[in-house]
């Protein structure tokens, strides 16, 4: 059968005059060991690449469950390195009112957005009770949490002192904290009875509102500082150069005898930035302006007048900063 | 020896060589050697300094290269081997980077991370060079030196860059694109050739096993993707630039025909089901540039004119169902063009001998030669252009689309039209990777309710932390109360984002103006706030 031909055809060559144009082709090496070797380097790079993703995080799981493991004095480390403390660290607030807000006349260093109202210099606000943490979030309690989502770790530097408090860490990344903890919590048989109901009722691991964070830093007696209206440096880090390790500097006479509520690093809140007087209700208004939350206590960088337990500090939600922590709270909402 | 003093006119592999000189024996290598060492220089300049990875992946590929001339020269000197290689000018090879080039130098005028690869792909053909011309020696083979490596390496850079990272892989995939053009070969039409393309069969390659392994994000693929329509009328363009090509080489009939069949399919999805097939454009703007410059090698492609067009046309297919069956499995679809290209590579004899069956001259040259003075290639040229312009006319090339506007999505999604929702996502994804915050929250949001998709409060989560650290208040206040689910209109930063339309991000854009493009894309919010 003949077969048209077309003018952009190429003319076929038989072998034999292949060879005879190309009388050396048949010392060319066999294309055997190359295709062999060809085959080699995809499945190598087939391997390779397979290896990549879980290597990597199998690696770094790896390395932060096995620092997460070693042991800090005063702290569980099988209870997530929660403070060796009755209620693993958790204080109880009982409810009732507190004053909130500053008083010029009483407190010189106060600021103007800690005034209540225009006619009003503080307010007083009603809360339920809730258990807040003792100190704040350490390095080696955010590992263990880190350990099980390590691609935070690309994030947050947790390769510090396991009882330092954990900074550089987003307002998400916080609230993810608490939420895990929430549920090693409640899954967990080792938690104390007392938290263990809290939760049943309806508790729930966050951070603090500012409302709570104020009432556990002042009390119920308005006073300016935790320890009392005199700024105290032998009391809380402040003023300094360095971060310390929780409680570092112990304050018994702190109210609700809780550690590092001044000083120390800032700590994130719940509550939106937004003018006084405080609604714990009203989280759901001016969606259209940027997200911007509450941070209260101060940091080791700031002077006296920044770690006022009425202070309040507004920050991005995005932000990473080496002053900047958190502490827990078990709320009802 | 000095290197000028041995030329000879060897002509073993003289055919279109347009220029033809052979340097014989030990003075050859002074020509790898030299590439090489270029190499590992080319590790001291900042780009690559600033990632140790990246040097250590020169270095790499520089030690094994020298390594193997080593191995070549102590083979040569024992048995007394000749290695030579001649300067071959093709066209084809030369053009083709021209056009190439000026893609890279288009494209990247409006996105920078393409002239930060510079160095990166001068690298690249460095150690093309060399590979492929130590490759030749191995095989005792004359090496052909001309432009040859250069459209392999622009075409696979077009479409694929490994991360700074990553980046020795790249080196291997080259290596792997020069083995299958050497080692992959058959007998076609009496000659022995290769039977896939060397950059689509390294490309085809890697995707595979890039999508088998989950690791795509190793790479730049989904970047380069999408970031041809940042230049803006980049059909336009990439139109123009073929037709340097199809004049030259004659390849009209496999770019037009695929890109005739993908605007056929998709128009007719579109017809049949209420939304665009391709998110953003009738024809995604990288397959656009892969129809035209990655499937029209004429070695791997049928000879018949026939046989090309049908090449064509199996292309826009092949696209079109790849790019459904890569989103159905969840994997990226920006593989679709590559994929399908070695495939198409293997059907070529099968292709000419099916077409060459068909006794009728005039309809296997798709044209009668006699038409036009027997100027086929520029009859089909002119059909292209006539087609290509009443695509732009009606507003399917560089325009905006349909796919463009989140409101059309919305509303089709609510309609339940066919694969609105997962469009949806998949856009408002895309987005939120962009730093869309409303759109982090509205797919955080789709993800908490589970009505469009399936409940799956870790992604809802994940992606209201994205929107929260975005500023997006709503996305917040969704993450601080799981029961709730906020919304809100696109911020203005969002809407810099969301009305790009393929293109730049609308920085400068005053904010009337918009407002007046949101209202144009049918956002509710905009519309009304235009009126008042």
């Amino acid at each position: 059968m003949s077969k048209p031909q077309s003018a952009t055809e190429a003319k076929p060559q038989s072998k034999q005059e292949d060879q005879r144009k190309n009388p050396d082709r048949e010392q060319v090496p066999d294309r055997a060991v190359g295709l062999t070797i060809m085959c080699l380097a995809i499945v190598f790079v087939a391997v390779w690449m397979a290896l990549q993703s879980p290597q990597q995080i199998d690696s770094k799981t790896t390395e932060l469950s096995s620092r997460a493991q070693a042991s800090i004095t005063g702290f569980l480390a099988n209870a997530w390195f929660l403070p060796d403390e009755p209620l693993l660290g958790f204080v109880h607030i009982p409810a009732g009112p507190f004053t909130m807000g500053s008083n010029p006349a009483l407190d010189r260093l106060a600021y103007e957005n800690e005034r209540w109202s225009s006619s009003r210099r503080q307010g007083t606000v009603q809360i339920d009770d809730f258990y807040i943490g003792l100190f704040e979030v350490t390095a080696a309690q955010f590992r263990v949490f880190v350990a099980e989502y390590p691609d935070l770790a690309n994030e947050v530097p947790v390769d510090i002192q396991g009882d330092m408090p954990i900074t550089n860490v987003t307002w998400p990344e916080a609230l993810a904290y608490a939420r895990w903890l929430q549920q090693k919590l409640e899954n967990s048989s080792d938690t104390p009875e007392e938290l263990r109901s809290y939760l049943a009722a309806g508790g729930q691991v966050s951070i603090p509102s500012e409302a709570e964070w104020e009432k556990a830093a002042r009390g119920v007696d308005g006073r300016i500082f935790p320890w009392g209206n005199t700024p105290r440096a032998e009391l809380a880090n402040y003023g300094s150069s360095t971060m310390l390790a929780v409680g570092s500097r112990s304050c018994a006479e702190c109210a609700f005898g809780l550690q590092d509520m001044s000083g120390n690093v800032w700590e994130i809140t719940r509550s939106p930035f937004q003018a006084y007087p405080y609604n714990p209700n009203n989280d759901a208004e001016n969606l259209s302006e940027d997200a911007l939350w509450v941070m209260r206590g101060g940091s080791f960088s700031d002077g006296a007048g920044n770690v006022r337990a009425a202070v309040r500090g507004g920050v991005d939600p995005s932000v990473r900063n080496n002053t900047i922590g958190f502490r827990v709270v078990i709320s009802k909402p | 020896m000095a290197i000028s003093a041995s030329y000879n006119n060897n002509s073993r592999n003289n055919k279109n060589s347009a220029d033809k000189q052979t340097l014989a024996s030990m003075a050859a290598f002074k020509f790898p050697l030299v590439l090489s060492i270029s190499l590992i220089l080319l590790s001291f300049v900042p780009r690559v300094q600033g990632n140790t990875a990246l040097v250590w992946s020169f270095w790499g590929a520089a030690a094994t290269l020298l390594l193997w001339q080593a191995y070549l020269l102590f083979n040569s000197k024992n048995k007394n081997e000749e290695h030579v290689f001649s300067v071959v000018l093709r066209p084809q090879h030369y053009i083709q980077a021209m056009v190439q080039f000026s893609v890279y130098a288009y494209w990247g005028y409006y996105w920078r991370p393409v002239y930060d690869h510079a160095w990166l792909m001068l690298a690249q053909l460095l150690f093309a060079y060399t590979f492929d011309m130590l490759l030749a020696w191995s095989r005792r083979r004359e090496y052909s030196l001309g432009f040859g490596p250069f459209p392999i390496i622009f075409s696979i850079n077009l479409f694929l860059w490994f991360r700074d990272d990553w980046f020795y892989m790249q080196f291997v995939m080259i290596a792997v694109g020069f083995m299958g053009k050497e080692y992959v070969r058959w007998n076609r039409d009496g000659r022995s050739s290769h039977i896939f393309n060397p950059s689509a069969f390294a490309l085809g390659l890697f995707s595979l096993i890039l999508i088998a392994t989950n690791t795509t994000g190793l790479t730049w693929g989904q970047d380069i993707a999408s970031t041809l329509t940042l230049a803006p009328n980049i059909y336009t363009f990439l139109f123009l630039a073929g037709l340097i090509v199809m004049y030259f080489f004659s390849i009209t009939l496999v770019a037009s025909m695929a890109a005739i069949t993908l605007f056929g399919v998709s128009a007719l999805y579109s017809a049949s089901t209420g939304v665009p097939y391709f998110l953003d454009s009738e024809i995604p703007a990288a397959v656009f540039l892969g129809l035209h410059l990655l499937i029209t090698d004429p070695s791997t492609s049928p000879r018949t004119p026939l046989g090309k067009a049908f090449f064509g046309v199996l292309y826009g297919l092949g696209v079109f169902g790849l790019y459904t069956l890569l989103g159905a499995m969840g994997e990226p679809t920006f593989y679709d063009k590559l994929l399908v290209v070695p495939l198409l590579n293997l059907s070529v004899i099968a292709i000419d001998r099916a077409v060459r069956s068909i006794h009728s001259t005039a309809f296997l040259n798709v044209w009668k030669e006699s038409w036009l003075g027997g100027h086929a290639n520029l009859a089909h040229m002119s059909i292209w252009i006539v087609i290509f312009a009443s695509m732009s006319f009606l507003g399917k090339t560089d325009n905006k689309h349909q796919g463009d506007s989140l409101p059309f999505w919305e509303q089709a999604c609510a309609s339940n039209l066919s694969n609105a929702c997962g469009r949806l996502l998949q856009l408002e994804a895309t987005y939120c990777a962009d730093n869309a915050a409303w759109a982090c929250n509205e797919i955080g949001a789709y993800y908490r309710e589970g009505i469009i998709t399936e409940s799956n409060q870790e992604l809802s989560m994940a992606y209201f932390s994205r929107g929260c650290e975005l500023k997006f208040q709503a996305a917040c206040l969704n993450l601080l109360d799981t029961e709730l689910v906020a919304r809100e209109v696109p911020h203005e930063l969002d809407l810099r984002l969301l009305l790009r339309e393929g293109g730049q991000n609308l920085m400068t854009l005053s904010e009337q103006e918009l407002v007046e493009r949101a209202c144009e894309h049918d956002w509710a919010f905009a519309c009304e706030n235009n009126g008042a």
